[in-house]
């Protein structure tokens, strides 16, 4: 932890290089990346298909796009568990408004969105006003959310979307599917905010002393209902992106949503304690993942291991950057 | 017959010599008090005589035995320290035996048993509360003998060394203790009292030695001598012909007016502040300087009073407000409230004043360089570059970095809580250079919260005393260290208002 001490390095360029590396935690999960898709292309002759390609951009295009807007949260110390069933809802109810309602879809869409960043905006007023934790809120929130959507589809899929909308989760623009311009654009904009927007720094403020942001003079809690409603934003996305790519809005949508973003960060170099990495780092982790279960498939793993490995796997790689630190420290105390 | 004895004990730290060639003795039946200021060598020698510490000279026996030869003699001295330090979930009962090894309980824990094994414990000490009470409902009074009963539990003890242990203590409570304290001194037990409160060691007290600048520079029966020998010999050697750095361009317009503040540790608080004075608090630690700052200032709540800030009423409880209208607090604890440890020093600077670097596409950082630059200049700020983390800078450095982080931000009222706390001599004299330049340039009113006298009347255009939450009297800079002192240790029955000029 402690090093104060600024003893000289003996000059060793690949030692510099390591430690670079490791003290860059979004160009040591980049690397990892790299490594696995040399790996992947070397191993597997469908790996560079345009179609596996395909699959694999519009699957970092949903975890990629909950992962980047979760990085904001986790940079704060805080994380929202309601993600998934936050998308769900907010794709169940823009169904509904197209199909029932007879709405016109882009506008049944945006009501989605608004929707969605509603139900973010309740997460962060509870957990601000009442002082919640933000895991056992958004763990009941996310109850709540799924328990509402059950109701209102009875538990069967809403059929019947328009056609009109499929092009936006199942079509692809120039051969890239369509969810990876958004997820691009949900990236620069999550990027711009937390660099260069003063906000942004408040956000790094936050995670990183919130008691020193108080008497700094931030408005530590709004810019918190802040955050949480953005996540509810993105995730709306995601769902009614989702919602696009299915043809049906159903209550099986971003189950997974919640671990995946924040393993994701977690990979990415973002601390759980907060204050510490980037949103890119959560783009990163989210590629990872996603190429992860994409590379099981392609190298056949059994069906049955196909969990179990890709969670080794995750475990391994969550557990790298603090494996070259503990290597790191003990060579130092030598 | 000594029970527990130091002869020539020296502790060195890096820079410092805590305690330099202490000799000192305590008796069975006797209730040796010990005094003096913060930094005098007093929690160090408790650390040494309790074996935390291994002295770097000197000997240390206890009952006639070395503990060079036998550490376990350590046991024997029971030690109280001043905070609560009990844990709150759990029964009063297994507070008092905790290691439950030590108290001779193996195997599985019975609560009926424990809580009969506490019942005599807590009668010896005249306490009421039921041993099966949860220790987080018990009053903070309770909790205070509750310390004092697990340190005794085992009767295995010879020496009590109580720590402050009034702080959270009403009179009727002191009273309490003291007769238990009278107690185990009629038991034959060696008593070590050590407190900033004079009137209650001459009132328990049956002999004391003071401490100043790591020596022990007297040692006295109380009956001999009287509260004055006691200020004077703490406060050691009059100021040194030192610089000094009050403020020479007060204005006559006030800055800061404070009218019967009232919050959760201070009372009926009025003062006021004029642009370009530096005004110190003096006080002890807990006497409820940095609540009434953290409260005007909004960070903690305001029950009644009022509060003008530059002649126009204030809003209470919204730091963003203050700072905005140019009121900056600095506070004490900087790694828990002041730096913001994993980003760099531009950032930690600018995170003030980022309205004043926006470029067309949010915060630009060549600007913020800019201003950072200039910031680090002024204020002297020595970090290997503006990238390098806070977190690795000097504590005087990091001090530097806040200041500067609220002059950018161009302040009406700044208030330094403990400013030099932790921090070498020659920094020290640079913040305070630094605090009178920030004053007499810009017309900025200081308040100065310190513990260290010698800071206090060194920096100060005026002093005010608080005592328990109040005011208990205001001086000029040419008052003496002994008056202030009688003042902060609430000796002066007539409190003095502050006189609105």
């Amino acid at each position: 932890m402690n090093n104060t001490n600024t003893t000289a390095v003996k000059s060793n360029p690949i030692g510099t290089l390591f430690k670079s590396i490791t003290k860059n935690s979004v160009m040591l999960s980049g690397i990892v990346l790299v490594l696995m898709i040399i790996v992947a292309t070397v191993f597997s002759p469908y790996f560079l298909t345009i179609f596996n390609l395909q699959s694999l951009l519009r699957d970092i295009a949903f975890i990629g796009m909950v992962a980047v807007a979760q990085s904001l949260l986790l940079l704060i110390g805080e994380l929202d568990l309601s993600v998934g069933k936050i998308a769900t809802l907010s794709g169940v109810l823009c169904g509904l408004m197209m199909t029932v309602g007879k709405i016109n879809p882009f506008i049944s869409m945006l009501c989605g969105l608004l929707v969605g960043t509603f139900f973010g905006f309740v997460n962060g007023i509870l957990i601000t006003k009442l002082n919640l934790n933000s895991m056992v809120a958004t763990i009941g929130m996310q109850s709540v959310y799924a328990g509402i959507t059950l109701v209102i589809t009875k538990g069967k899929a809403i059929t019947g979307i328009p056609s009109q909308i499929f092009f936006l989760g199942k079509g692809s623009l120039f051969t890239i599917p369509v969810p990876f311009y958004f997820f691009v654009i949900v990236l620069a904009a999550i990027l711009w905010f937390a660099l260069r927007s003063k906000t942004g720094r408040y956000v790094y403020a936050i995670g990183n002393n919130r008691e020193a942001s108080k008497i700094i003079g931030i408005k530590v809690n709004s810019i918190r209902v802040l955050l949480y409603s953005i996540v509810g934003l993105v995730s709306a996305l995601a769902g009614i992106l989702y919602v696009a790519r299915l043809g049906t809005a159903q209550a099986a949508i971003g189950n997974n949503w919640p671990m995946n973003s924040i393993a994701a960060c977690v990979i990415g170099g973002i601390l759980l304690t907060g204050g510490v990495g980037s949103p890119l780092g959560a783009m990163i982790g989210a590629s990872i993942i996603c190429l992860i279960s994409n590379v099981i498939v392609l190298f056949g793993v059994n069906v049955y291991w196909q969990e179990a490995v890709s969670g080794i796997v995750v475990v391994l790689a969550i557990a790298l950057p603090s494996a070259m630190t503990i290597l790191q420290s003990k060579k130092r105390q030598k | 017959m000594t029970i527990l004895e130091a002869k020539g004990i020296t502790k060195r730290f890096p820079g410092v010599c805590a305690l330099n060639s202490v000799d000192i003795a305590f008796e069975p039946g006797e209730v040796h008090c010990i005094v003096g200021e913060n930094g005098a060598g007093k929690s160090t020698l408790i650390k040494c005589l309790t074996g935390v510490y291994t002295a770097d000279e000197g000997q240390i026996s206890i009952a006639q035995k070395s503990v060079e030869d036998d550490p376990l003699l350590f046991n024997r001295v029971a030690y109280v320290p001043q905070e609560i330090d009990l844990f709150s979930y759990m029964t009063v009962a297994e507070n008092l035996f905790m290691p439950f090894d030590r108290a001779g309980i193996d195997g599985t824990i019975s609560q009926k048993k424990l809580c009969e094994k506490a019942v005599p414990v807590l009668q010896r000490l005249g306490m009421t509360i039921k041993p099966d009470m949860l220790v987080r409902d018990i009053p903070v009074s309770q909790q205070q003998l509750l310390q004092i009963a697990r340190a005794t539990a085992f009767e295995d003890y010879d020496v009590l060394m109580l720590d402050e242990p009034t702080t959270s203590l009403t009179v009727k409570d002191t009273e309490h203790l003291f007769s238990i304290i009278e107690k185990l001194k009629s038991e034959g037990k060696a008593i070590i009292f050590i407190s900033h409160k004079l009137d209650e060691v001459f009132r328990i007290g049956d002999c004391v030695s003071v401490f100043c600048n790591g020596e022990k520079v007297a040692y006295s029966r109380l009956a001999d001598v009287d509260v004055s020998w006691v200020v004077v010999k703490m406060t050691g050697r009059s100021i040194n012909e030192k610089e000094v750095f009050y403020s020479d361009n007060v204005s006559n317009d006030v800055l800061l007016k404070v009218n019967h503040l009232t919050g959760d540790l201070f009372s009926d608080v009025s003062f006021t502040l004029h642009k370009g004075e530096i005004l110190g608090f003096a006080g002890l630690v807990g006497a409820g300087r940095s609540e009434l700052m953290q409260a005007i200032f909004g960070y903690l709540p305001v029950y009644q009073g009022s509060v003008e800030f530059g002649k126009k009423p204030w809003k209470y409880g919204n730091t963003h407000y203050a700072v905005e209208s140019g009121m900056f607090y600095l506070p004490e604890e900087r790694r828990s409230q002041g730096i913001l440890p994993e980003l760099s020093v531009r950032s930690n600077i600018s995170v003030n004043t980022l309205n004043q670097v926006m470029g067309n596409a949010g915060v630009s950082v060549p600007k913020e360089r800019n201003l950072v630059k200039t910031a680090i200049d002024t204020y002297e700020i020595k970090a290997a570059s503006m990238e390098q983390k806070i977190k690795f800078l000097s504590g005087g450095n990091q001090q530097k970095t806040i200041i500067g982080r609220s002059m950018i931000a161009n302040p009406k009222l700044l208030i330094f809580d403990e400013p030099t706390k932790g921090i070498d001599v020659k920094t020290k004299t640079d913040i305070y250079r630094l605090m009178k330049r920030i004053a007499e340039e810009h017309g900025i009113g200081i308040i100065l919260i310190s513990s260290e006298m010698d800071e206090i009347l060194r920096c100060s255009n005026r002093v005010i005393a608080m005592y328990n939450g109040r005011i208990a009297g205001e001086f000029s800079s040419s008052a003496s260290k002994e008056e202030i002192m009688h003042s902060i240790f609430g000796l002066e029955e007539n409190v003095e208002v502050a006189a609105n000029e």
